[in-house]
């Protein structure tokens, strides 16, 4: 089964006199995982529960396949969802968390027990039916949470935030189980984080928004290799990209007191971006010194003064060890420096 | 967050943290509780000891010493129909009153707590009543209904005599009823809503996700995981129409007319101060305690319905 393409025109939504998302338009793939990323507060819930039927849009459509749902109540429009604080009924077993949806469908009892065990089994909370949500673990409410949406083989399923209650360790195995239900089940998936790391894992598309509007909408790599702002420069990766003031001379961009930067063509003011593990430590290039250096095990991170005041950060393979104040010199990949406009912030 | 709110108003699952509270001194421990353990010694289980013991004397209603009869008393409360007319007055009223003054409080929240946003105004004017004491809600309402300048004069004019608690036993009660129920509707609508409050947002989300509709998340969520408030209102209507219904009487109707509202609380207080039945009036609030205390005892038995899961 793949689920269905969900189409939004010119989507709006506002809280009274506050226009929280001013007209989005954007289609997401049928059958695909779809990653809807961005900052607190710029309106991811709002476009989630929008899609999900759990807000009224202001004005807009969204269609689901070549039905128009915007006016349809949520059950109507074949869609589960999975909320960050799970949302269990407390009073109900594991199994009736799951199953309420199928009793409230009327589902015969015989065949609701069946779905259940499946759903149930497929995301591995066999023997704990029987329990009440308190009695579970914040990974097992996860499950429970994710088996009450896929019990009812939704065409369309959303998650709203659903691992941020986990801890490292179990978030990790979340997501890689995540991708494998989404793989066999085939249904549309939409994820709403703001955690970069999840967006980057999970998403075949990412979705960025910021203040209610499409920064960006591409897959993963995209975003992290061409990122169309300094907005998504800065949000997608971690150290995030370095954004340095720069100048372009024709031949080459200098930093605004002559240093050398690049021999990249450029003319007038630029703000030029590098990501941190695209810069070279080598003995002759840009001067620059330590001003701190932290060790993340697999690699470490520096943080440079260049010659102007600004900072730099470096990723580096572990083993070299800076103490502030040491001098250092540094080259920028080829190919790996990305020009924005200053003013604007959009990729030149 | 709501998490972890609410909930444990239980008498046995509360024990256990109790000692982890704040005050970690025995000492400081009692000097907080002995004031109102004195107090309620003193106004409840000394009298009603007192009056167990009594009902087993018979009192010279002018003085003069006492003596004792044992059960003699009992025999003759219990083969008076006077006071099974008062018993069964009482029931009946114990099975209007809580029902109506909880349903009722019951619509008002679940509307309130429906998004049909009342404002704050709208919340005081209900809550307000229950800075009015039951006396004078009595009186109020004698006013209310008195049958040539209250709400049903009108009424009165078209159809004379149609309604007049002075004369109409029915009418009397069914005023007794209604001011006991006004009376109550505060306190229950503030704990009802506040209990509808602590519902996470969420759980109603994802019921309707679920695809189940207002009026079904009412019966499926609402209603189940409100238990606890509902029986802790419950259990306090329940004693309330024995306490407070008899400044209610006494302002309104003084148990008449013709007995129509002679509730058993009442009828012990005339036997007792009006008609210096002390013996009788003795036993007939030891069998009211011991009927009370039953009723009680029932319905913590119904706690096992209760769910204090949140
Ligand atoms: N019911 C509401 N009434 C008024 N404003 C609201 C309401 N719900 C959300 N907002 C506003 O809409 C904006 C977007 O909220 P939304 O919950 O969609 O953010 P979000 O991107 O999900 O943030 P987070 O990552 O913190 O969950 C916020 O500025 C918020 O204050
Ligand atoms: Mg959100």
């Amino acid at each position: 089964m793949t689920g269905n393409a969900i189409a939004m025109e010119d989507v709006r939504k506002a809280y009274g006199g506050n226009l929280v998302i001013p007209g989005l338009t954007a289609e997401i793939g049928g059958g695909q995982f779809t990653v809807i990323l961005g900052p607190s507060g710029c309106g991811k819930s709002t476009l989630l529960n929008m899609i999900a039927g759990l807000e009224r849009v202001t004005s807009g459509t969204i269609r689901f396949g070549r039905r128009e749902v915007q006016d349809l109540a949520p059950k109507d429009r074949g869609c589960a969802m999975v909320f960050q604080n799970y949302a269990l009924y407390p009073h109900m077993s594991v199994r009736n968390n799951i199953g309420y949806a199928l009793k409230v469908a009327g589902v015969p009892k015989e065949e609701r027990r069946k779905r259940v065990d499946t759903a149930a089994e497929s995301v591995g909370l066999r023997g704990l039916l029987d329990r009440r949500p308190s009695e579970l673990s914040g990974g097992q409410r996860q499950r429970v949470a994710v088996a009450r949406a896929i019990v009812r083989e939704p065409s369309v399923l959303l998650f709203d935030e659903p691992l941020s209650n986990l801890d490292a360790k179990l978030r990790h195995g979340m997501r890689m189980e995540l991708t494998r239900l989404h793989d066999r089940i085939g249904a549309t998936s939409v994820f709403v984080t703001h955690d970069q790391v999840e967006a980057m894992t999970l998403a075949d598309k990412v979705m960025l928004l910021n203040n209610g509007e499409i920064v960006q909408y591409a897959a993963p790599s995209e975003l992290y290799e061409n990122p169309a702002t300094t907005f998504v420069a800065t949000f997608i990766g971690a150290p995030a990209m370095n954004l340095l003031a720069a100048d372009g001379e024709g031949a080459g961009i200098r930093l605004p007191d002559g240093t050398l930067l690049t021999k990249t063509p450029f003319r007038g003011p630029v703000t030029l971006g590098i990501r941190p593990e695209n810069i070279e430590i080598v003995p002759d290039g840009i001067p620059c010194r330590t001003v701190y250096s932290e060790s993340l095990g697999s690699h470490s991170v520096i943080v440079a003064a260049l010659p102007d005041g600004q900072e730099l950060r470096i990723a580096t393979p572990l083993g070299r060890r800076m103490t502030p104040g040491e001098a250092l010199s540094v080259r920028f990949m080829k190919g790996a420096i990305r020009l924005f406009d200053p003013e604007s912030g959009k990729r030149h | 967050m709501k998490h972890g709110r609410g909930g444990r108003t239980s008498s046995g699952s509360g024990t256990a943290g109790v000692k982890q509270g704040f005050y970690t001194g025995r000492w400081s421990y009692w000097t907080l509780v002995l004031p109102i353990l004195a107090l309620i010694a003193m106004f409840f289980y000394i009298p009603v000891a007192l009056a167990f013991f009594w009902s087993l004397f018979l009192e010279r209603p002018f003085g003069g010493g006492s003596e004792f009869v044992g059960f003699q008393n009992y025999d003759r409360v219990l083969s008076d129909p006077e006071f099974w007319n008062a018993m069964w007055r009482t029931l009946i009223f114990m099975a209007i009153a809580p029902t109506l003054a909880i349903g009722l409080s019951l619509i008002l929240a679940l509307a309130a707590d429906r998004g049909i946003r009342i404002s704050q105004a709208a919340r005081n004017i209900i809550i307000w009543p229950k800075a009015v004491a039951g006396a004078s809600i009595g009186v109020v309402f004698v006013f209310i209904f008195n049958p040539f300048l209250g709400i049903f004069a009108p009424l009165n004019e078209m159809y004379p005599g149609i309604w007049n608690p002075r004369i109409d036993g029915g009418d009397a009660f069914a005023t007794l009823v209604v001011a006991q129920v006004w009376n109550g509707i505060p306190f229950n609508f503030i704990i009802l809503l506040s209990g509808l409050q602590a519902i996470p947002d969420g759980l109603a989300k994802a019921a309707a996700m679920d695809g189940s509709g207002p009026w079904r998340r009412i019966v499926d969520l609402q209603l189940p995981l409100l238990t606890p408030q509902l029986f802790l209102t419950f259990v306090l209507e329940f004693v309330g129409t024995v306490v407070e219904a008899f400044g209610l009487i006494d302002t309104m109707t003084q148990g008449g007319p013709g007995g129509a509202t002679n509730l058993l609380i009442y009828k012990i207080y005339v036997d007792g101060f009006k008609a210096y039945d002390l013996s009788g009036a003795a036993t007939q609030t030891a069998l009211l305690m011991m009927f009370v205390i039953a009723m009680v005892i029932l319905q913590f038995r119904l706690e096992r319905f209760v769910k204090y899961e949140r």
